[in-house]
């Protein structure tokens, strides 16, 4: 009976060993991805001050929401408009690719508790997400430690950027002019290569973007026009794949 | 910091809170519906949506940047690198008063 208990204490042991090993290893594999997000998140903070966020409204924003370009879209769609409803819905709809990113991290998130699955989705992010997945592409054993590991390293790194961004923000004068809020274009731009899945995106993409070009053009809202782009981008995409699985 | 500003935090928390609990939870199955197609192609779209919205109705100088951080993008497929040379790029023609 003692041998047992002392067998079991001694599993439980280097489970949670393995577990802080992950965990750390997570930590460190993120860095180089955190300095990326870092810069990232300065020019946010920047931004949303001039919005008029006092700084601890960026933390916790960062802190809370955690959750990168949706921050930049509704932060920036609010400037324009302050239409929080607006703001928020294109802000969300960016994040919509979370329910595919989350649903894939059934294995790994497997066996560990409601309120520490309600964590680990809270901290994912694409960085930490795509580095646990690829990590766990070449080890089996790699698990949700990993993953919590590499997290908070984003959470923490992305709320104490944005802060600093918010900090240097409201001391600065207005830096749209220069090109502060390009950089987010060029982010967007840059984004949109890394999404381009080759020629089946070409025609659903050119709908998106000549729509919300029409809709802004005439007045729309560019939360709504956001939106309407992306819905005329899906219906082309459903009528392509249709029309493909037919001829097929 | 006022009203709208404490909504908006509130609104974006909870929406990007409920997205991931229904990725949570009823993702395995949109994922394996007939409709798993949306999860992949939104992403994409909502991105060129936005760089459309952006550039609507803007000077010359920034659809010549846009058009300059397309390039570096397809070149480097680097977020970072991208924003750099945007902004350089954007800051520059507005300098010399293009």
């Amino acid at each position: 009976m003692l041998s047992h208990k002392a067998d079991f204490d001694s599993l439980i042991y280097h489970r949670t060993v393995l577990n802080w090993l992950f965990m750390k290893h997570g930590a460190v594999a993120i860095l180089p991805l955190a300095a990326g997000a870092a810069l990232y998140g300065f020019a946010f903070g920047l931004l949303a001050a001039q919005v008029g966020f006092p700084w601890w409204g960026v933390a916790l924003m960062s802190g809370v929401v955690h959750a990168g370009s949706s921050q930049i879209v509704a932060v920036e769609q609010f400037a324009g408009t302050s239409a929080v409803v607006g703001a928020a819905l294109a802000g969300a709809a960016l994040n919509l690719r979370y329910i595919g990113i989350v649903a894939s991290l059934s294995d790994v998130l497997s066996g560990l508790s409601l309120r520490m699955k309600l964590l680990a989705i809270h901290i994912t992010g694409d960085e930490n997400w795509a580095l646990t997945m690829t990590e766990r592409a070449k080890n089996p054993a790699i698990r949700a430690s990993f993953l919590i590991g590499s997290g908070l390293v984003m959470i923490t790194v992305w709320t104490i950027s944005t802060t600093l961004g918010a900090v240097a923000g409201a001391t600065l004068p207005n830096l749209e002019q220069f090109g502060l809020g390009f950089a987010f274009t060029a982010a967007f731009i840059a984004m949109a290569r890394g999404l381009w899945r080759g020629a089946p995106n070409l025609l659903p993409w050119a709908m998106s973007f000549a729509i919300t070009v029409c809709a802004v053009t005439v007045g729309a809202p560019k939360a709504y026009a956001i939106v309407a782009g992306a819905v005329c981008g899906l219906v082309i995409s459903h009528f392509h794949r249709t029309k493909k699985e037919r001829v097929a | 910091m006022t009203f709208p500003f404490w909504m908006l935090i509130v609104v974006l928390a909870v929406a990007a809170l409920s997205i991931r609990v229904l990725g949570l939870f009823a993702g395995d199955a949109i994922k394996s519906s007939q409709y798993s197609w949306v999860l992949d192609d939104l992403p994409g779209l909502i991105v060129v949506s936005l760089v459309a919205s952006s550039l609507a109705g803007q000077s010359v100088e920034t659809w010549i940047a846009a058009g300059i951080a397309l390039v570096v993008a397809y070149l480097s497929n680097h977020v970072i690198l991208t924003m750099c040379v945007g902004v350089a790029v954007y800051g520059g023609l507005v300098w010399v008063g293009f």
